[in-house]
């Protein structure tokens, strides 16, 4: 009985110490993760953002063949046929870059200007929103936007959660889509793993050590919430006595 | 006050032992070998360059007439062979649904990835020194790859670290390994999402009341701590008794 009291009183103070120092901690995990579970994975990739279109490609006005797309451009790799906007097209990389042509004229289209950019992002675009802004990004391109997918237009629109299109420069096709939603939730994400700085790495030492102290934290929370279930006899037994002895000693 | 710490252990009642798990996991992924746990020990990087005769290649235009409308033609190459691969419904992203054909770019007809495909594919994809065992095609949910939704050959390894090699039934796509390693990780991962139904998923409701719960009782905590610290509460013992034995 006085051993159990010990690590009651032993926890309770483990407890109150340890989340002095972890105790923010805690709240920004909270936070966090209760931002990134909240809010639709789906959602926060911006899948709602654009349509998906199924245009197919219709086999008939392909008049531009693939033998003449060999004989113009022999060192074609990674060679495709599919839709721009409305148009068949081919794609295909010579040396690393990459390039766009009409299938029925054979004429080259990349890479494509901002009129020609903005008109694919209002294509892929779900919203009614208006464009707010055009920029061409070459190199350095923000953190939500993968450097492979460079050079490409982004395109953003007005509308609520700030959504931007990101369509390449080379092939036209959509490279990207983010809003706030999504800026808020890498955001998030660097807070729970207490990655403060610039990587995005989850094996931090920082993470670690606090982790542990809040494991510790955590086990010794746990014991008081065991003595509040199983020994809640006990504690207020030890309490209504302790307050009958001060009675007593009131008394005397 | 009285209410914070009411709050307080209540919340800790019903989300103690799941913060615990959180805290356990969140740890394991800061220890675990990011490679292992990925599944890829034994995964092959090495590119096989497969040489196209490109005057044999089918037109394009004469290949997409004979199928389903399609949304892309890919010349691609399958076991060194080059290939058209036709696709008519397109998903957001590969793992999501999406309807394929598989065509022959030099004789145009239609490849379907059989057990015997599908194993030179894994084989192609893997590096380890098992052979294989079982092959399976899979219809979705797929235990080891929760989040795809196109149907897939899983091809066992008997090697060390049971090794499975996934290869999706439509493209030939390998959608990924996995093995002892990952299937551990996926189990913190699962704590870690309570995602206790598997499905790749940490958007669930069980999900969704505990972190609202867990938000109310690390709250209730920092309030808690803040006003011990304001009544005086944080002193450290022997500090405390010195000064008391120089009021004395």
């Amino acid at each position: 009985m006085a051993q159990s009291m010990g690590l009651l009183k032993i926890s309770r103070k483990l407890h109150k110490w340890l989340m002095l120092f972890v105790g923010v901690q805690f709240v920004i995990w909270s936070i966090t993760g209760a931002y990134m579970v909240f809010f639709d994975i789906d959602y926060i990739h911006g899948d709602s953002l654009v349509i998906n279109h199924q245009t197919k490609i219709d086999p008939n006005t392909i008049h531009y063949s693939l033998k003449s797309l060999l004989n113009d451009y022999p060192q074609a790799k990674q060679i495709s046929v599919g839709t721009f906007i409305n148009q068949n097209v081919y794609r295909f990389s010579v040396i690393g870059k990459k390039l766009m042509i009409n299938a029925t004229s054979g004429q080259l289209l990349s890479p494509i200007d901002k009129q020609t950019g903005q008109a694919a992002a209002r294509h892929y675009y779900s919203g009614a929103g208006q464009i707010s802004e055009t920029e061409l990004l070459v190199d350095n391109p923000p953190f939500e936007l993968s450097p492979r997918a460079l050079p490409a237009w982004r395109i953003n629109f007005d509308d609520f959660g700030a959504p931007s299109i990101y369509i390449s420069a080379q092939t036209g096709q959509l490279v990207g889509k983010r809003h706030e939603f999504w800026r808020l939730f890498d955001w998030m994400f660097r807070f729970h793993i207490m990655d403060y700085g610039a990587a995005e790495e989850v094996d931090n030492m920082l993470l670690f050590w606090i982790t542990l102290a809040g494991i510790l934290a955590c086990i010794f929370g746990l014991v008081l919430v065991y003595f509040r279930i199983f020994k809640r006899n006990s504690e207020t037994l030890t309490r209504s006595s302790k307050a009958a002895a001060m009675k007593k000693s009131n008394l005397s | 006050m009285p209410w914070i710490r009411k709050i307080h252990k209540w919340a800790s009642i019903i989300v103690g032992i799941q913060f615990l798990l959180w805290l356990g996991s969140g740890i394991y992924f800061n220890v675990m070998d990011h490679d292992k746990a990925a599944g890829r020990t034994y995964k092959a990087y090495s590119q096989i360059d497969v040489k196209v005769d490109t005057q044999k290649l089918l037109e394009p235009s004469t290949v997409l007439v004979q199928f389903k409308p399609s949304v892309t033609l890919t010349l691609t190459t399958l076991l060194s062979k080059p290939v058209y691969l036709l696709t008519h419904e397109q998903g957001l992203y590969k793992h999501f649904e999406n309807h394929y054909t598989l065509v022959d770019a030099y004789a145009g007809q239609q490849i379907h990835i059989d057990k015997n495909m599908a194993n030179a594919l894994a084989k192609q994809s893997y590096s380890g020194p098992g052979v294989i065992g079982v092959s399976t095609l899979l219809d979705v949910p797929i235990s080891d790859f929760p989040r795809q939704h196109n149907a897939t050959w899983q091809i066992k390894f008997d090697d060390d670290v049971e090794t499975s090699v996934y290869v999706e039934a439509g493209s030939g796509r390998i959608v990924g390994h996995s093995d002892a390693d990952r299937r551990l990780a996926d189990i913190f991962f699962m704590l870690h999402f309570m995602d206790y139904g598997n499905e790749g998923s940490f958007n669930s409701v069980q999900m969704i009341l505990f972190t609202f719960v867990a938000l109310w009782l690390s709250l209730t905590g920092i309030v808690w701590t803040v006003d011990l610290a304001f009544r005086g509460q944080y002193q450290i013992s022997w500090l405390a008794k010195k000064t008391k034995n120089r009021t004395l």
